[in-house]
């Protein structure tokens, strides 16, 4: 006795089918890609100046408020000089970004902005991407590669300075005497690995300052909660700094420390990294002590580089973006003009 | 003929799907993106055979992208830090693979534990072990390395196989061979449709249970040493989120998860299945980071049932 | 049997529910012995405070989305999408909270209906299209975070509402309000499975779904609802979630904690081919996963490591569960039983 079926009539497989291809069509708007100005089959890319461009932008992920205002930008700045953005995100996972930018050297995109998850990886798709003629810049993390001229620019924070200037303003605020609780990024992650470094170097120099306890809240609020929280029963009263890898963990460990019934700012100290809008007001509350700048805002950068690139200039290896240290004593006038 | 309908189904899902999006998109089908098809899903498609035998034998194997993150490594580190030669790293690698397959089918067999817990242990395990190997990721720099890189069958303008769909190739046929014309591989099948029935007809049941995992492990190992040779690198975050990946390629293309009851070839499908709707969202490149998802989910759930129906659509025999 | 003694014995070894406990008690032995003040407790602000205190705490979202995996499980399926449920019900509940006027009281039914209704979308695709539940629940579980994000517009909603900051913050007799929701969700579900037909049908279905169907079980129904049901405690699990760092984090909420979740059921004792489950087993199981997170943490595991452990009580404790493994065992010191 066979079960019922309730697709028991063609005729609703073939309504599936076209309702399925109808809202691919619908959903992607209904037409090909805008004209790419290159229109020789082989990828090359040339460019009559006037006409528009067209970029792959092979994004990481949107794990974060920090990485959403960072496509923000690039994409406001895309549409401000009338370029034909590609955008892809990785979800996190390095081989879908070799995918994107496979797929925009098969398309023939003039030029690829790319934000490389991990530092190495790279080589292969790059050269393919030399062979094709296709300039690539680079944004907010480095890569490590045999030949320097596989890719155009770089247009990055130094994450290993970021984390050095959080642990100079930690040594002076506390006189160089500090046990600290750190916060770690995501296990592997770049940003995490460089700021855990520079803040370490910082600190050498003061036998009074100390990492006492060292967890991962993987860049993510509640982790910095959960793990502040945990952290805070077992050391007590020893601890007197927290350093966070970035603003997020930041903002969940003073939930923890309020709820442990401290003061966070003025029992704890708190340090952290990025900048975003939430640090700022935190500052101005008096909760957070200090956040250093790591600005997302790199569209304009970018897409100076890439019309350079695409022109045929070459450009500096490395644009390093300054950042800036703001504590509380600044964060009141600053937060106003804060774009992120 | 009718035992193959699901599989045709596959496919021409498959046709559907890439028809459409060339229609869609300038340059999509050209030679080019079909061999970039097979060279950024191989180390998917290696670790999607490897589970497509697993399922068939009525279990499951969550620890596929640990162990690739594992063994690309270890690879990385035995040729960069400590200037092995890349033969006896991957060769190593490779039997490391086996036998943390070969273990934990031991244990699922010997004592009866669930196949999705023990292999969730070995997921835990084999990460935590890449991590433990090197925090960050290593480059390779080796000579046997340039020349695998370089090596390229040309099919078309400015289209070529690399190295690396070549072994996904490979192992494809190999895979079909074994599960359609080696007593291993009916074995499998036979365990999955029904594993008591299997124990009394004298099938070598415990057997075949632990060499399936350790097979897969195979698998995952060399999906890893294949990821080592696309990117030049070995990096201990990757593949999380693989097994999920590998597993849907595995349904869409036919086979039940009840086991018993499937074609390799249909994983190949589901691969391309899955690599075609990834390929045909970064020609579009119009949706953001939400929309993207939310496409995929969409686009999965089109494909997914239109396979269903077709296959329906030939009298099942098996529920 | 009316022997109360018998009873309380059979009711648990007979359900499995003893390995889980043991090995929840031999990890609380290794905290007690090794963790300086795991099992210290005070009494601040009116309710207590400590290790213990938190692991119940931040457990209880496991604890809730285990309650709905076990029916789920219980079934022969099992449900991949509840981190990004969890996230879509935090993002409909800051949304509303910060952008309207209304009501807590309506703005949680509101979000507990649309998780629930998406448990039911997962229910049809499972039962009425026939999907395998693996792939059934990936879909969600890929495109929910989407939704998710595209409710909170990549941001980090955060808010102050007293109300909602009390679900996951507040205290209710002296113990976390937390626990209040869990102990309410597993009683109520108790006794519906157990003192209504409910439970029959479920294990039914799970069991043998052809024959149950024949006997006039209404098997579609029975996984819409328990699809349902998931839904509905992810939801409660997001909110909780939400209301616990006080934000909507779309991107990143619920990451993994579907794996945690099934962990938790299947260490409970209830078995993935499904038929019997058992829910104050998934409850202890929860516990014990959330127990060896916080070990970890205050131990200073650093945290690329920490999955081993992780690897090392999950197989031992699928070990002891297994009856032949105990027969094993028990057959080196003498004694040997027959096995099914």
């Amino acid at each position: 006795m066979k079960q019922d079926d309730p697709f028991s009539t063609k005729s609703a497989f073939g309504g599936l089918t076209l309702a399925g291809l109808m809202a691919l069509a619908v959903g992607c708007g209904g037409g090909s890609d805008a004209p790419t100005p290159s229109s020789s089959g082989d990828g090359s890319a040339s460019t009559p100046s006037g006409s528009s461009l067209t970029v792959g932008f092979a994004q990481v992920g949107a794990e974060s408020s920090w990485r959403t205002a960072e496509t923000e930008s690039i994409k406001a700045e895309a549409e401000k000089r009338g370029v034909n953005l590609k955008f892809s995100d990785a979800q996190g996972k390095q081989e879908n970004q070799l995918k994107a930018v496979n797929g925009f050297i098969a398309q023939g995109v003039d030029a690829i902005i790319l934000a490389p998850v991990v530092e190495t990886g790279w080589e292969q798709v790059l050269k393919e991407a030399k062979d094709a003629e296709i300039p690539v810049v680079l944004v907010d993390r480095g890569l490590k590669v045999s030949d320097d001229s596989l890719y155009a620019t770089l247009i990055a924070s130094d994450f290993v300075a970021e984390g050095r200037m959080a642990g100079e303003w930690l040594a002076e605020k506390s006189g160089g005497k500090a046990s600290i609780i750190e916060l770690q990024g995501t296990p592997g992650a770049a940003p995490a690995i460089d700021r855990k470094k520079g803040f370490e170097e910082a600190i050498k120099a003061h036998e009074g300052m100390k990492i006492i306890a060292s967890q991962s809240g993987d860049f993510r609020r509640s982790g910095g909660k959960e793990v502040t929280e945990a952290l805070l029963k077992v050391h007590g009263d020893k601890v007197t700094a927290i350093y966070a890898h970035n603003d997020d963990m930041a903002l969940g460990a003073i939930q923890a420390i309020e709820e442990a019934g401290k003061k966070p700012g003025t029992d704890i100290l708190v340090v952290s990294i990025d900048g975003v809008k939430g640090a700022f007001e935190a500052m101005v509350k008096g909760t957070l002590n200090c956040s250093v700048e790591c600005s997302p805002l790199l569209g304009p950068l970018a897409f100076d580089a890439v019309e350079k690139a695409v022109a045929g200039e070459t450009l500096p290896k490395k644009t390093i973006v300054d950042d800036q240290v703001y504590d509380q004593s600044k964060a009141a006038e600053a937060i106003d003009s804060r774009k992120y | 003929m009718r035992r193959y309908f699901p599989l045709m189904a596959t496919f021409a899902v498959l046709i559907v799907l890439f028809g459409t999006a060339s229609a869609m998109y300038d340059r999509f089908f050209t030679a080019r993106v079909v061999a970039n098809l097979f060279s950024d899903n191989a180390f998917l498609g290696i670790t999607a055979i490897g589970m497509t035998f697993v399922i068939l034998s009525g279990g499951i194997d969550l620890s596929v992208g640990a162990v690739l993150a594992f063994t690309m490594t270890f690879v990385a580190s035995m040729v960069t830090e400590h200037s092995w030669h890349p033969v006896p790293a991957i060769s190593l690698a490779l039997a490391l693979g086996v036998a943390l397959g070969g273990g934990m089918g031991f244990l699922i067999q010997r004592y009866d534990l669930p196949p999705f817990l023990v292999t969730l242990g070995g997921m835990f395990f084999a990460r935590g072990m890449a991590f433990l190997v090197s925090a960050e990721s290593i480059t390779i720099d080796h000579e046997f390395y340039t020349a695998l890189q370089d090596i390229k069958i040309v099919v078309g303008p400015k289209a070529w196989l690399k190295a690396v769909a070549l072994v996904f190739l490979s192992l494809l046929f190999g895979a079909v061979s074994l599960a359609h014309w080696t007593p291993f591989g009916r074995n499998i099948y036979a365990l999955g449709g029904n594993e008591s029935s299997a124990r009394l007809m004298g099938l070598p049941v415990a057997r075949t249970k632990i060499q399936v995992y350790a097979l897969n492990g195979f698998c995952s190992a060399l999906a890893g040493v294949v990821a080592t040779i696309y990117m030049g690198s070995g990096n201990p975050a990757m593949g999380v989120g693989l097994e999920l990946d590998a597993i849907a390629c595995v349904v869409i293309g036919g086979t039940l998860l009840t086991g018993g009851v499937g074609y390799v070839a249909g994983t190949l499908g589901g691969v391309l299945i899955f690599g075609t709707i990834q390929s045909a969202l970064i020609f579009d490149g119009r949706l953001n980071s939400w929309w993207l998802r939310i496409a995929i989910g969409v686009l999965l759930l089109i494909f997914i049932l239109m396979q269903r129906q077709l296959s329906r659509m030939s009298a099942p025999t098996k529920n | 049997m009316n022997d109360p003694l018998a009873k309380l014995k059979r009711w648990f070894t007979g359900g499995g529910l003893l390995w889980p406990l043991l090995g929840l008690a031999a990890l609380l032995a290794y905290d007690f012995a090794f963790v300086d003040g795991f099992f210290r407790l005070e009494v601040r602000d009116g309710h207590l405070y400590g290790t213990l205190i938190d692991i119940l705490n931040q457990g209880s979202k496991t604890m809730l989305l285990a309650l709905g995996m076990t029916l789920v499980i219980a079934t022969g399926g099992v449900d991949l999408s509840v981190g990004s449920l969890m996230a879509i019900a935090g993002a409909i509940a800051a949304a509303l909270v910060t952008q309207s006027e209304m009501s807590l009281a309506l703005i949680v039914p509101i979000a507990l209906c649309a998780t629930a209704a998406l448990g039911v979308f997962n229910g049809a695709l499972v039962s009425v299209a026939g999907i395998q539940p693996i792939v059934a629940t990936l879909i969600l579980m890929v495109a929910g975070r989407g939704i998710a994000m595209l409710i909170t517009g990549g941001q980090i909603v955060t808010f102050e509402h007293a109300g909602f900051v009390y679900i996951g913050n507040g205290h209710f007799m002296g113990l976390p309000f937390t626990l209040t929701i869990v102990a309410l969700a597993l009683g109520g579900t108790s006794l519906l499975m157990r003192k209504t037909a409910c439970g029959l049908f479920v294990e039914a279905a799970g069991d043998n779904e052809t024959a149950s169907r024949f006997s006039g079980l209404p098997t579609r129904w029975v996984k819409l609802s328990v699809y349902a049901f998931s839904g509905l405690c992810a939801g409660l699990a997001g909110l909780i979630a939400a209301s616990n760092i006080k934000a909507a984090d779309s991107s990143r909420v619920g990451e993994m904690m579907e794996l945690d979740a099934i962990f938790a059921v299947v260490v409970g004792g209830t078995a993935l081919t499904g038929g019997r489950f058992n829910l104050l087993g998934s409850i202890v199981g929860a516990l014990l996963i959330q127990t060896l997170t916080t070990t970890m943490i205050t131990q200073g595991v650093p945290p690329a490591v920490a999955p081993v452990p992780k690897a090392i009580v999950i197989v031992a404790v699928c070990l002891l569960q297994s009856e032949r493994f105990r027969n094993e065992v028990s057959g080196w010191f003498g004694k040997r039983r027959a096995t099914a």
